[in-house]
């Protein structure tokens, strides 16, 4: 296996929710509470879970955007938790971000060619007289035309704007982006374009991805392994192929299940998941599923479950996922 | 056009050649051109397309719920003995909500921000329900805001959300998405309707959540004969709860027919593409889609609007609109490849 890109320890990542009058914080939302993960180069790594599940947060901790309490993050071997903005200004060109509605990420009052002009500025490589040039080549990436260049945002679609989102993000050559929900927003025959896109520039500029996606069914479908989030916690990571075909984690099986078919002849499709999504305020104790898991006992309130390796970059973090594997639970 | 399934679904709506534009700046926008169909009672009846394509105008336009401004719109929805675009603002009011109940994608931005659930709860058991009220405050001896209280709970239990004395007093803000779509539904349900629109309701919802939502508009449809107008752009919620399916492409319904026949046989070009474009579970070929965009509404192409793109297009479509074709008795389809075959 290739090496690590991206390396996370133990990442904790809370926000202050109630202080005292001295401004001691006395509850935390733990948004990301112990992670543990790493994004070889040249792979694509998917993320899901519901809404609220602390997955956007982990993606925008990855790039520091958001604060990090504790915990080690290691881009191409180097530490940078403890970087603070002007530190962390080297790296921004080589980690980039693209956001879920395009409308919103781009500024109005800015041309294409303004817009790419702005992220070619914080590459020192890049001199400003070929910044009209590698905004064209960057078109060009993209597929869509250099005369786009001297367009507002507001004259595209929403899937050219997402386009324009992307080539913005290459801008500045980076290794690793992150895609938070970025199809999302898109119709499916348009999402389908993007998609191909960002698995072409994947192959072609050897790229890393996160992606970041509360949709299952599009995983498969460009990434390699996915990482399934529940309450702050990563609760399984598999090949996309594996996860979906035997997932080993209840949630999993869950979260798949719910998936609506698009096949009137799969009628089996779209089993209820009972209970709520837990608030991360007071996340439920020992297992963060057990209260709507149907295969919890005793030992799943008590503990926490630990990482329990299936193959090389393949866990699952479950008590009884050997047990249920043996019988077929979970199955097929 | 399309007939029923079975022989005892009687139709409730029937919508004719309803057209809708507005005058903009840039001229005529064509929005609607034209849509037909029946809905009978007691089933689902999906409306897919991709956005910009008029669904929610159309399910808007039934209760006339655009803004009237320069909108112009002819063509017939008949409802119930009257043609609902004749009615007036008063005779309107009595049926939404009341005949046509609507739920809308943003559960948490439809309810009221500054009453409690049970305050907007009570006002339209009031409003609906004083029947029920009055009998079980013979039959209980008990005085009218505890009636009230106990349908509230009643009718809450029944769309699954159990925790209704606690749920009454809250606002808006402090109940989950999936709670505040099962609110809306158990709201929009108090007055029986003989049809349910839902605008794109399951969209801003989890997967789990949405699986949950989905199962019970389709319990309440099966119990209560409630037709539902399902408006998505899922095409799996269509394949799941749908027994038959519209698919829509700028301002016309392209293709309708009986869920399973359009997902195993889709006939026209847009239907096949839009199918193809479906990631799957299962899967990991790169995705198709239709190549090209949807058209500029203010300056429609010719003929079929969705020559352009179609990949089997021939002279006709770009200057003949196609009419129906009935395929069978639920199937029938606009486009001139099946023109001959229909004629013949």
């Amino acid at each position: 296996m290739s090496k690590a890109l991206i390396d996370l320890e133990d990442i904790e990542t809370w926000f202050p929710y109630k202080k005292t009058l001295t401004g001691k914080v006395t509850a935390w939302v733990k948004a990301v509470d112990g992670v543990t993960l790493k994004i070889f180069t040249g792979e694509c790594l998917g993320l899901v879970g519901e809404s609220g599940c602390g997955k956007s947060t982990l993606g925008r901790t990855i790039l520091k955007l958001a604060p990090l309490k504790s915990g080690n993050l290691r881009f191409n071997g180097e530490e940078i938790q403890h970087l603070d903005d002007r530190g962390f200004q080297k790296f921004r060109p080589k980690m980039q971000m693209v956001f879920q509605d395009p409308r919103a990420s781009l500024n109005p009052k800015m041309t294409v060619l303004q817009i790419l002009s702005e992220a070619l500025a914080i590459c020192p490589e890049v001199d400003k007289k070929q910044y009209a040039k590698r905004a064209t080549e960057l078109m060009n990436m993209v597929d869509l035309r250099p005369e786009h260049l001297f367009r507002y945002p507001h004259e595209f679609s929403g899937g050219q704007q997402q386009r324009i989102c992307i080539a913005r993000a290459l801008a500045t050559q980076p290794e690793f982006l992150v895609f938070d929900e970025a199809t999302s927003a898109l119709d499916v025959s348009v999402q389908a374009q993007i998609i191909n896109l960002m698995a072409d520039l994947q192959k072609r500029l050897g790229l890393t991805y996160l992606f970041i996606s509360h949709d299952l069914s599009i995983m498969e479908h460009i990434c390699h392994r996915v990482a399934v989030m529940y309450a702050g916690r990563i609760m399984e990571i598999q090949d996309a192929h594996a996860l979906f075909a035997s997932p080993r984690h209840p949630y999993t099986k869950a979260l798949r299940n719910a998936v609506p078919i698009a096949d009137p002849t799969q009628k089996d499709g779209m089993a209820i998941l009972k209970g709520e999504v837990p608030s991360l305020r007071s996340p439920p104790g020992g297992c963060r599923f057990h209260p709507r898991c149907p295969h919890a006992t005793g030992h799943c309130r008590k503990e926490a479950p630990e990482v329990s390796p299936v193959k090389p970059g393949n866990w699952v973090r479950c008590h009884h996922h050997k047990d249920l594997w043996k019988r077929g639970t979970l199955g097929g | 056009m399309d007939m029923p399934s079975k022989t005892q679904q009687t139709p409730i709506l029937g919508v004719e050649d309803l057209t809708v534009s507005f005058e903009g700046s840039r001229g005529v926008i064509k929005i609607l051109e034209g849509i037909d169909f029946t809905l009978y009672s007691g089933e689902v009846l999906a409306l897919v397309g991709e956005t910009g394509c008029g669904k929610s105008v159309t399910a808007k336009s039934l209760l006339d719920l655009i803004p009237q401004f320069s909108r112009h719109r002819s063509g017939r929805v008949a409802f119930g003995g009257k043609d609902l675009l004749n009615l007036s603002s008063r005779e309107l009011g009595r049926v939404r909500g009341r005949s046509i109940a609507m739920i809308f994608q943003n559960p948490q931005s439809s309810i009221n921000p500054v009453f409690t659930l049970g305050e907007q709860m009570y006002r339209l058991i009031r409003m609906y329900l004083q029947n029920e009220i009055d009998v079980l405050c013979k039959q209980k001896k008990m005085n009218k805001k505890a009636a009230v209280h106990e349908i509230a709970q009643e009718k809450l239990a029944e769309v699954g959300l159990t925790e209704a004395n606690r749920l009454l007093k809250s606002y808006a803000h402090e109940i989950s998405g999936g709670m505040a779509q099962r609110y809306k539904i158990a709201l929009a349900l108090l007055s029986s309707p003989k049809i349910l629109i839902a605008d794109e309701a399951t969209s801003a919802l989890d997967v789990t959540v949405q699986a949950h939502v989905l199962k019970l508009l389709k319990e309440m449809s099966q119990k209560k004969g409630t037709a539902i107008l399902f408006i998505t752009h899922d095409l799996g919620i269509a394949a799941q709860i749908c027994e038959r399916v519209a698919v829509m492409y700028s301002g016309r319904i392209v293709e309708i027919g009986k869920t399973i026949d359009i997902f195993e046989e889709p006939l026209h070009p847009y239907t096949q593409g839009l199918l193809a474009a479906v990631p799957r579970l299962g899967n990991s070929d790169p995705l198709r889609f239709v190549s090209g965009m949807i058209p500029d509404l203010a300056n429609p192409p010719q003929g079929c609007r969705f020559h352009p793109r179609c990949d089997h297009r021939m002279a006709v479509c770009s200057n003949q609109r196609p009419h129906y074709n009935a395929k069978d008795r639920d199937r029938s389809v606009a486009c001139h490849l099946y023109t001959s075959k229909a004629a013949g």
